[in-house]
Order: C-alpha cells, then sequence, then structure tokens
C-alpha cells in the first residue's frame, strides 16, 4: 500500500480511514447500482446458451420461459465447430485483431507523439480534429465511399484502369487484396480515436520533467523514450489488454458492409461475427446467439487474464487490477 | 482473506438492498404515470393483474359472446406510414366500444423498425394482444406458430373462430384457409387470420417495350422462346445500345426459380434458399416434375444448366456485375427500372403492376409471363393477423379481426381514415385529400382489401379484376407445408453461410460454374445438406399425409 | 507565435529560444507531411459524402457517385425537410438526451474511476472487476429489454434513452489510467494532510488537473449519446421522443425495406419508390447528423490540446 497517511496507528488513524473508505464506497455505489442492475440482473440470460429456448403458449415471463426450457448442453455451440468455416473464420477473428492491436498502438502513439511535438498549436488541433472525422462516419457510409473506389462498372480505379486498357479488377470477387483493404479502412477509421485518448495522456503529463531532461541537454527523441513513452504506458497497456479481450469478437460493421457481404470474398472477410449473423438468418434461435457470444467472451476473458498477468509481473502499476 | 470475502457478501447485499428499492421506486412512479395519464400502455399494468386472471378462468368463460367488460386491445401492425391517428382512433372506438365494447390501441409498426421490434416485444412479452404476421416478416408466422407465441384459433378445446369469426371464415377463399392450417406448438390448426389481399405469385419477364420496338420486336418474340433462347434478342440490343448498357435486369435469385420452375419452399434458409420443389409450369396444380420432392438446388441438373447459360450471358456483358453483389443489386436493379435502363427483367407480378410501372418509369411496360398465378403457402401467408399466446383478451380479439374484416365501414376507417378529412368519394371511387399523407396504414397488411371501396388510381372495376385474376390462381400440391429447420439447425447456421459464399454470385453468373459449383456441391455436402434435405422430405410426407 | 509568450527559460532571442526544446526543422517537415497525408485520407470521403448528398439521383445512376456530378439537387433535403416539426423536436431532443447523458456518466464514471484509481481503497481490487466484467459478460438482448423495460419502467421517456448506457466500464477504466498517469500521489497525500474530504480532493484538486481526460472521455460519451438509435428502437414507440438519428434511421431503413421486399408488398411500394432519392438521402441523413456533432468538437478539443506540451512547455 503507498498510503502515506500519519503512520500512527492510533484511533483516529482507524477511524479517518474507516471514514475514507466509506466516501470511496459511497462514489462507486451509484455505478455499482447502476451495474447491478443493468448488467448482472439481466446475466440470468446466459442460461440461454445450454437451453432449447422456447416461448410457452400463456407464459407469463421471458424468466419463466427461459426456466421451463429444455436444457441441452453444449448443443448451441456446435454450429461453430461442425462447419468448414471453422477454421477460416477463427484464423480470421484472431489474425486480424493480433495484427490491428499492433498497428494500432504503434501508429496512434506516434501520431499522439507526433501532434506534441509540433510548434503551432493551431496546427495541432487542425490535425487532430481532421483525423478523428472518420469515427463520425458509420461501416454502412464508409463502404460505399470504398465503393466508389472499386465498383466494377463505375468505380474510380476501375474507371482508370479501363481508360489505360488495363483488365479491370473484380475487387469484389477476389479474396486477395481485401486484408490489406480491411487493415487500411480499420485504421483510417480507429486511429483518430486513440490518438485522441494518447494525447490526452500526454497532456496530463507534468511538464517540469521535460524541463528538467531539457536543462540536462537529452535530446528531443531521448524525451520521448525516456518521459512521454513511461508517462503514457499505463494508458498503451490498459487499451491493449481491454483489446486483447475482445481478440475474438471482430467488428461486424467493417466485415460485414466494407466488402459489401460479397460471397467471393468469405476466405479473406469471414469473421466470427460475420458466420454467427449469417448462420442466425437461417435459424433466429436466441440460444444459438447467446452461446456465440458467451464462447468469444469466455475466450476473451481468459486472453485478457492471461494478458493482465502478464503485464502484472512487469509493471504493477499499468495493469488493469 | 476470509474477512475480505465477508465485507464482499455484506457489500453485495446491500447492493441489491439498493437495487430493489429503486426497482419498487420505480414501479411506483411508473404507475403514478399510468394513473396520470391513461394513455401509456405501461408494462406494469399488465404484470400486477397477470396473475389472478390466468388460463384457465378465460376457458372457463361461457360460450356466446360476452362483452359486457370493457376491453383495450393493443395491435402491431407492419408497414404503416401514420403520424396522426387521433381523429381515425376517436371514431374507431367509438364504433368498437359500441359494437364489442373495445377501445383499440394500435402500435405502428414501419417498414424500417418491425423486424428489428417486433422479436423483441415477443420474446419480452409485452402486452400486445394482436400481431401482424406473414411468411416474410421476422415474426414468421410458421416458426413463431411452433414456438407458441401465436394461440391457436381453432383449438377443438376452445374453438374462437367458430365462436367468434364464423361470418369472417366463411367469406375467406379456401386456398387462403387451406394455406394457413399449420403444424404449431398446439397441433394442426390455424393459428392466425389470413387477410385477403393478393394471395398469388406469379413470375414474369418484364419488358421494355419502348426498346423491344425500336429493335424491332415484339412481345411474342418472347413468349415464343424461353431463357435459353433470349441470346440473339439480348444480342442485337446490346450492340445497339453501347459497352455500358446491361440488356438483362436480374433480381438473381427470382431469375433462377423462373428459369428452373422451382418455388421457394417456405421455412427455408434466411437470405439465400437451399431447397428446391420444381413445379409443372403449364399446370401448377399437378406434381412437377420430381414428384412431391424436395431437392437440394444446387444439385439438380436444372441448375447446372441455369448457371451455365447465365455465366455466358454475364460474359458477354449483358448481366451487371452489381446484381452478384447482394448490398448493390437491389439498389442497382431499381435505380435501373425507374430510368427504364433495361430490356428485360424479372418480377414478382401483382395485379395492376405493368400500368403502375409503365408510369412511374415513363415507358410502356409488357408482362410475359412464366406460369399461370399460383397459391403457395409463401404467398397465401403474405399477410395476416395473430392472436398473441400472451393475450389476456383473446375473445375480443378475434371478435375484433372478425369485426375489421367484413364490416366495410370499419375496414375503410382504419385504412383510408376519415371520409372528408382523409378522403372524398368520386364515383364511388376513392380520391386522397392532403391529411392522408398523415395516415398512411398498409393497406394489404390489414386484412381483407375487398371490403374497400376502389381508390380512383385503381379503376372502378378493381374489385372485379381482383376477384378475377386471384379468384384464378391455383394452388400447388404441397400448399401449406412449411419446412421446421430447427432439428437440423446447426447444419442449417453453417450451411446459410455456405450458400452465402456462392449461391449469388452463381445465380448472377458473376463465377464460374465450371470451377465453383463443384466445390459449393461440395462444401454442401460437408456441411450436411444430405441431412436437410431428408428432414424435409419428411416433413413434407408427414404434412401431406395429414391433409390429405 | 503565442508561445513564446509562455517560454519561461529565457527572453532573449526569442525565435531561436522557442525552438531550443522543439524537434528539428526537418523532422518537423516529415511530421506534417505524414500527418496532412493522413489528413486528407480522413478528410475526402466527407467532402465527397456532402457532394453526393447535393447530387440529382439522375446523375448518380448515370455516372455513379462522383465529385463531379452531372446534375446537383437538394432533392434529398427536401425530402428531409418534410418531416417538418418532427425533425426540429428530433434535433432538440437528440441535444436534450446528449447533454444531460454526457452530464451524468461522466459524472457517474468520474466518481466510480476515482475510487478505482486509490490504491488505498480496501475495495479497489473487487469493484476494478466487478467493473470490467461486465465489458465482456452480458446477459444479451432480450433480458436486458425486458429487465428495462418491465423492471425499470424505460419505456417511452428520456430516462430510456439516458440509462441504459450511463456507465461504459471502458471509460472508467480509461479515466482511472488518465488519473493514474496525471495525477501525482504526494498531491493527494497533501490533501489529506490538509483535511481535504475525499470528494473535496476530487471535485477541488484531481478534476481541474484531469481536465483533457475528462474532456477525451466527455466527447466519446456525448459522441455515443448523439449517435444513438438502438436504444430509441427498442424502447422508444411515441414519435415525441425520437432523437434525431433514430428518426434518420428509420427514413433510411425504410428506404432500404422498400427497395429490397417490394415484391412482397405489392403495387403499393413501386408508388412510395416512385420518389424516392435513395442514394443522396443517405448522404444527406450523414451530413445533417454529423454537422451538429462536429462543431461540438472543438468544444471538447480545447481541453485536451490546452494540456498539451507544445515545445514540451505546457501551456
Amino acid at each position: 500500500m503507498s498510503d502515506s497517511l500519519a503512520p500512527t496507528k492510533t484511533k483516529g488513524y482507524h477511524s479517518a480511514k474507516r471514514k475514507k473508505t466509506w466516501a470511496l464506497t459511497s462514489m462507486v455505489l451509484p455505478g455499482a447500482i447502476w451495474l447491478v442492475l443493468l448488467r448482472y440482473l439481466p446475466m440470468f440470460g446466459i442460461v440461454l446458451a445450454f437451453k432449447d429456448y422456447q416461448i410457452y403458449t400463456r407464459a407469463p415471463t421471458l424468466f419463466h420461459n427461459i426456466q421451463h426450457s429444455e436444457w441441452v448442453g453444449l448443443k448451441n455451440f456446435k454450429f461453430l465447430f461442425t462447419t468448414t468455416d471453422s477454421w477460416i473464420m477463427i484464423r480470421n477473428t484472431i489474425g486480424y485483431n493480433a495484427l490491428w492491436i499492433v498497428l494500432g498502438i504503434v501508429i496512434a502513439v506516434s501520431f499522439a507523439v507526433m501532434l506534441n511535438e509540433l510548434t503551432n498549436r493551431f496546427v495541432a488541433k487542425t490535425y487532430q480534429t481532421l483525423m478523428f472525422f472518420p469515427y463520425f462516419l458509420s461501416w454502412v457510409v464508409a463502404s460505399y465511399f470504398v465503393q466508389a473506389f472499386l465498383d466494377p462498372t463505375r468505380g474510380l480505379i476501375s474507371n482508370i484502369q479501363s481508360n489505360l486498357g488495363m483488365e479491370v479488377t473484380s475487387w469484389y470477387n477476389d479474396s486477395k487484396p481485401w486484408p490489406v483493404i480491411l487493415t487500411i479502412a480499420n485504421l483510417w477509421k480507429n486511429v483518430g480515436y486513440s490518438t485522441v485518448l494518447y494525447l490526452a495522456a500526454i497532456a496530463g503529463i507534468d511538464t517540469t520533467q521535460y524541463e528538467a531532461a531539457s536543462i540536462e541537454g537529452a535530446n528531443k527523441w531521448q524525451q520521448v523514450w525516456h518521459i512521454t513513452i513511461p508517462n503514457i504506458r499505463p494508458m498503451i497497456t490498459i487499451l491493449f489488454i481491454m483489446n486483447v479481450g475482445k481478440i475474438f469478437n471482430a467488428d461486424f460493421g467493417l466485415f460485414y458492409n466494407v466488402p459489401m457481404n460479397s460471397g467471393p470474398l468469405f476466405p479473406t472477410t469471414q469473421v466470427v461475427d460475420t458466420y454467427v449473423y449469417r448462420a442466425l438468418m437461417a435459424t433466429s434461435n436466441p440460444g444459438m446467439s447467446t452461446a456465440a457470444s458467451l464462447l468469444q467472451n469466455v475466450v476473451g476473458f481468459i486472453c485478457l487474464m492471461g494478458a493482465n498477468t502478464i503485464i502484472r509481473k512487469l509493471d504493477e502499476e499499468s495493469s488493469l487490477f | 482473506m476470509k474477512r475480505k470475502l465477508s465485507v464482499k457478501k455484506l457489500l453485495s447485499a446491500a447492493l441489491i438492498l439498493a437495487l430493489l428499492t429503486t426497482a419498487f421506486a420505480g414501479c411506483g412512479t411508473k404507475n403514478k404515470d399510468v394513473a396520470d395519464k391513461k394513455v401509456t400502455p405501461g408494462p406494469t399494468e399488465k404484470t400486477e393483474d397477470k396473475k389472478p386472471e390466468d388460463e384457465k378462468s378465460n376457458q372457463k368463460e361461457p360460450d356466446g359472446k360476452d362483452t359486457s367488460k370493457p376491453v383495450t386491445l393493443t395491435w402491431y401492425l407492419h408497414g404503416s406510414n401514420v403520424t396522426d391517428d387521433k381523429e381515425v382512433l376517436e371514431k374507431a372506438n367509438e364504433y368498437l366500444k359500441e359494437k364489442i365494447n373495445v377501445t383499440l390501441k394500435p402500435i405502428w409498426g414501419t417498414w424500417g423498425d418491425f423486424d428489428e421490434n417486433v422479436v423483441l416485444s415477443i420474446q419480452g412479452q409485452d402486452p400486445v394482444d394482436i400481431y401482424f404476421t406473414c411468411s416474410w416478416s421476422a415474426d414468421e408466422y410458421n416458426s413463431y406458430a411452433r414456438k407458441g407465441a401465436w394461440m391457436r384459433l381453432d383449438d377443438p378445446k376452445n374453438n374462437l373462430i367458430e365462436k367468434y369469426a364464423t361470418d369472417l371464415w366463411k367469406q375467406l377463399p379456401e386456398v387462403l384457409i387451406h394455406g394457413a392450417t399449420i403444424p404449431g406448438k398446439d397441433g394442426m390448426g390455424v393459428y392466425a387470420i389470413p387477410g385477403y389481399k393478393d394471395l398469388a405469385t406469379q413470375n414474369c419477364w418484364d419488358l421494355n417495350m419502348n426498346l423491344m420496338k425500336k429493335y424491332g420486336y415484339t412481345e411474342d418474340d418472347i413468349k415464343n422462346t424461353d431463357y435459353y433462347g433470349f441470346g440473339d434478342i439480348l444480342k442485337t440490343v446490346k450492340e445497339g445500345e453501347g459497352k455500358n448498357f446491361y440488356p438483362l435486369l436480374v433480381e438473381a435469385a427470382v431469375l433462377e426459380r423462373m428459369v428452373t420452375n422451382s418455388i421457394v419452399v417456405a421455412g427455408d434458409s434466411g437470405t439465400n434458399n437451399l431447397l428446391s420443389y420444381y413445379i409443372d409450369p403449364k399446370d401448377v396444380a399437378a406434381e412437377g416434375s420430381y414428384g412431391n420432392k424436395i431437392l437440394s438446388k444446387f444439385e439438380t441438373d436444372e441448375y447446372k444448366k441455369f448457371a451455365e447459360k447465365t455465366r455466358e450471358y454475364f460474359n458477354a456483358g449483358y448481366i451487371d456485375p452489381a446484381m452478384g453483389n447482394p448490398k448493390q443489386a437491389n439498389d442497382v436493379r431499381s435505380a435501373k427500372q425507374l430510368t427504364g435502363e433495361y430490356l428485360i427483367g424479372t418480377q414478382s407480378y401483382a395485379l395492376g403492376y405493368e400500368a403502375q410501372a409503365g408510369k412511374e418509369r415513363g415507358i410502356e411496360v409488357a408482362m410475359v409471363p412464366c406460369t399461370p398465378p399460383y397459391v403457395d403457402t409463401t404467398s397465401s401467408q403474405g399477410a395476416m393477423m395473430a392472436v398473441s399466446s400472451s393475450s389476456k383478451n383473446p375473445e375480443r380479439a378475434v371478435m375484433f379481426l372478425n369485426l375489421l374484416n367484413t364490416d366495410p365501414y370499419l375496414m375503410t376507417l382504419l385504412n383510408y381514415g376519415v371520409e372528408g378529412t382523409h378522403y372524398k368519394m368520386e364515383d364511388n371511387m376513392v380520391n386522397f385529400l392532403d391529411k392522408r399523407d398523415d395516415y398512411v396504414p398498409w393497406t394489404n397488411g390489414m386484412g381483407n382489401i375487398t371490403l374497400l371501396p376502389p381508390q380512383k388510381e385503381q379503376g372502378a372495376d378493381f374489385l372485379d379484376r381482383f376477384k378475377k385474376y386471384y379468384g384464378a390462381a391455383k394452388s400447388i400440391p404441397i400448399l401449406g407445408y412449411c419446412f421446421d429447420s430447427t432439428p437440423v439447425e446447426t447444419e442449417m447456421g453453417s450451411l446459410s453461410n455456405v450458400a452465402a459464399e456462392y449461391a449469388l454470385s452463381l445465380d448472377a453468373g458473376t463465377i464460374d460454374p465450371k470451377q465453383k459449383l463443384p466445390e459449393f456441391i461440395q462444401k454442401l455436402k460437408d456441411n450436411g445438406i444430405d441431412k436437410v434435405v431428408e428432414a424435409a422430405n419428411k416433413q413434407l410426407t408427414d404434412y401431406l399425409a395429414k391433409t390429405k | 507565435m503565442a508561445r513564446v509568450e509562455t517560454m519561461p527559460v529565457s527572453h532573449t532571442g526569442k525565435k531561436r529560444k522557442a525552438r531550443m526544446n522543439a524537434v528539428s526543422l526537418p523532422t518537423e517537415v516529415v511530421i506534417h507531411i505524414v500527418l496532412i497525408l493522413f489528413c486528407l485520407i480522413c478528410v475526402i470521403p466527407f467532402i465527397f459524402v456532402g457532394i453526393i448528398s447535393f447530387t440529382s439521383e439522375e446523375s448518380i445512376r448515370e455516372i455513379g457517385y462522383s465529385f463531379l456530378p452531372n446534375k446537383l439537387s437538394l432533392q434529398a433535403y427536401r425530402y428531409v425537410f418534410d418531416l417538418g416539426d418532427q425533425l426540429w423536436r428530433s434535433y432538440f431532443n437528440s441535444f436534450y438526451i446528449t447533454i444531460v447523458g454526457t452530464f451524468l456518466s461522466v459524472l457517474i464514471s468520474a466518481l466510480y474511476s476515482y475510487a478505482l484509481f486509490r490504491k488505498d481503497y480496501k475495495y479497489r481490487r473487487f469493484f476494478t472487476i466487478f467493473c470490467f466484467f461486465t465489458m465482456l459478460f452480458g446477459g444479451g438482448l432480450a433480458p436486458t429489454y425486458m429487465v428495462c423495460k418491465n423492471l425499470l419502467g424505460l419505456s417511452d421517456n428520456y430516462a430510456a434513452l439516458i440509462v441504459p448506457t450511463l456507465l461504459n466500464p471502458f471509460n472508467v477504466i480509461i479515466m482511472r489510467t488518465f488519473f493514474q498517469t496525471s495525477i501525482p500521489l504526494d498531491l493527494l497525500d497533501s490533501a489529506a494532510i490538509d483535511g481535504s474530504g475525499e470528494y473535496h480532493t476530487l471535485f477541488h484538486i484531481v478534476l481541474p488537473i484531469s481536465k483533457p481526460g475528462i474532456a477525451s472521455i466527455s466527447l466519446l460519451t456525448s459522441l455515443a449519446y448523439w449517435n444513438e438509435w438502438f436504444l430509441s428502437m427498442l424502447y422508444i414507440r411515441d414519435a415525441k421522443y425520437f432523437p434525431l438519428q433514430y428518426l434518420l434511421m428509420r427514413m433510411q431503413n425504410q428506404v432500404d425495406f422498400l427497395v429490397k421486399n417490394s415484391s412482397k408488398i405489392g403495387p403499393e411500394a413501386a408508388k412510395i419508390m416512385r420518389d424516392l432519392p435513395q442514394e443522396s438521402l443517405r448522404m444527406a441523413l450523414v451530413v445533417l447528423i454529423v454537422i451538429p456533432i462536429a462543431f461540438a468538437y472543438p468544444f471538447f478539443q480545447r481541453y485536451i490540446i490546452s494540456g498539451l506540451t507544445i515545445g514540451s512547455i505546457k501551456g
């Protein structure tokens, strides 16, 4: 405990400590009540993953229905593993996520550091605002923009190709370029967002550190390495840990809309979320969707715990808990 | 450690206490709200008196129409565009109060929100008495009947139709009753009142006659050949109109059915069908080329032949590549239809379509049918009203549906609005006024449209034409059959992904069937298509045995 | 150059000194080039969306989406403005839930995360796990819907649009991290010695220092509230409470649905579709929804950037 309150263990110390605990608990309380009501209470729904959900005639409540639905064990999970797509979707989901977590951190941190080094504040402001713009757009709208380039008959690239007498690439029928397209799309949309977080973290750094370093003759690179990065390390690791917790969840909007749901692209665009979505279009069994998200979260949870344990060992300060 | 735990327990107990207090406080305020303004259908209203009045007391009610107790019916509709229903509801409720002591409370679901909301409404047990349902919305009639969401209306133990809706039942065409009779949770029976509307399917070639004439062709040139013989016509027009003109404007999945004479097997996978039932294009009431049997769509010779021809047309530049892209196809197709930028299109026909389409597109449109009009499960279940199994007043709900479908005054009022405000009568035809823009429910989605006076643009003889056209429609041999995919859910889940990968692209010719079709078939096999087809056929045999 | 005034080091040779602790000029040029390129990629789609929203449907049908349309048109906007009073009502609703929601949400999150930030808080670990666990596990849509609607009475009121997203575990954790990176621990100690209560410390000492963090969380929260349509879809039936995003979304869904299912609806559908500005509408809706929040952006950004150590000197 980094508790440096008056070290004399008197009665006053204990009561002060109790008072502090109460004060802090009362701060947590509104949020905790909210969590209980809106997150923990509905969790009874998780049992749906193991049930054959039925709506019963003249049944009074959802709760009653769940209670009276039959247990089916792991049957609801089966559709994720008996398919020939299993390997592809798991590979794609984890592969893209792993790549994007790393790229996301590297690029967003670099941008934040770059913005911080600009001497003209107005320009920095402008850049930062513009970077955040893609975050305003939904994937649906973004997909039309991508289409404006790739459309086989009216797209910009196709027009250029046909004007030059080249063969027009059939983008929506060829799965090979899509890992690159999706990566660009993802970075384009999300880098601005994480840059804001890193930038805000940099903004919180105590400036005297830089002054001292500068007086001691540290150059810019050394300052970045020895002051900026260590100071925002907690933010980097927290974002990293939380992203690892979502490693088995893919951004549905990106994988469904940007490739226009085009079948021939599935080898590189099929991820767990799109697979589940399409599967449920055919069956609409709430048990199966619950099962899928439960599995995704359990995998994420395990990865998160792993990441957190490792980071705790390296740097307790930065770990999640 | 132990002490820590116990404190945690204490803490959670405190939290739960706090939560309960809040919850009750919430309930309290809610009730006050309800008391203050009686308008909101507060959910707590229902929760409170749910227990005392359960199913048994309902069933004990004596036969005959007991309307002594005033009842409020909540009615969930689809496809509405209603922003101001005050005047209509005032009138309707005044009338209903007098007739069956009912106050109506419609929920005007729109095209945009119905599918998402209705499922939650059913699962969350919202206090709704009557739901719109059909074979193509999210609260699909057959599957929700099996899940027990709808009340069986002709239950031998409590036959609501016999008791309260004989008038309605008598005037429904036989095909609709047949189509509505399905195996549900409480046995083979009727789980919703079918709406009397355009009840037949007929797929047609949609011809741009302006362009046809420009190149010296007539309707007969299409009538006298088939898809496999379109080549020359398409070639001539493509050459004449240039590189960026695509003469064949198709909805790829519809095209496939038109060419192979297969129909949609109700209950088949959501977006891409896996199953086929073949009909006889000359006599739709007779058994098709494979008998009463369901086949795996993509493994038949018919399909192979179709896919190869389509690929040929695609390579020749007759089909827009956008038609093979699921997100683009609809947008591009409707845009090209509106500008008349096509020669031959595919269209699922409804009476009066060519006149309407011609007017909108500013061209002459002709329809060449591929088959006579027929009634299948999907079309006979096009728009229905189901009584929710959580309804506390199913008797009154059925009484209301009976009145709605037999009383021209009520039907017209709820559909067209108030005479003099929303419309006025001219030569016995309805002419809409400006106020109608605030009140546009979906006419075909409400019920018996033959009760309505014709609209001016439909013409005075609309009803005669309607009855003649739809009256002549014959039912296919497996009318009423709906595939229940629950026993093969796991397979359907992965198969629908496989189909999404190949089906549309093959139907539109954007990928090569020589290489991809065998790959597709192999993948279907690997994911258990045989099991699905077997289950479907077994169910079909059972169904036919039950009905005949 | 304003920053010169904040230079405490030396007052002679202003310009050169200003650069003293900044990056070298060539490096800065490279930084500019990289950032300008990225910003262009970010902004061009917006210009594109704007242009398409003013493009006539005929032009889209003829040449597709283009920076240089054949013909401009206000058709899409006219279609939206036909909504009349409902549109302004929805704008109001959106502002209302965004402002109230963001305030409450940030307040609750700040309280929660401050306690988690305090290393000497007894139940710190428990409440951390209690919070982040819900980030991963949830009951799913139907149970949440039932609890909200039936137990909490969140239906057809403003609370239904605010309460269900009041706390975001992600934001709580992020805010805790902001506190960790920007609050020196001795500050808390000295505050405690001065007899400052926890609430006083939080509101008068911690929050003022964490302005950049609070601002960025507020920005993300307000954006989430502004773009909220899912809750409206679930809990709102009365058009009186429709926020803008949902109103526009319904419009879009209606168009999409009609295009997709026209064959099932009968001739009526064709009639409705006739005058729909299908593709330009989509973009006009984006413009209408993005503009107000984009203007709110600098408000939050001020606090983030003002904390930046421009040329290493905090302003």
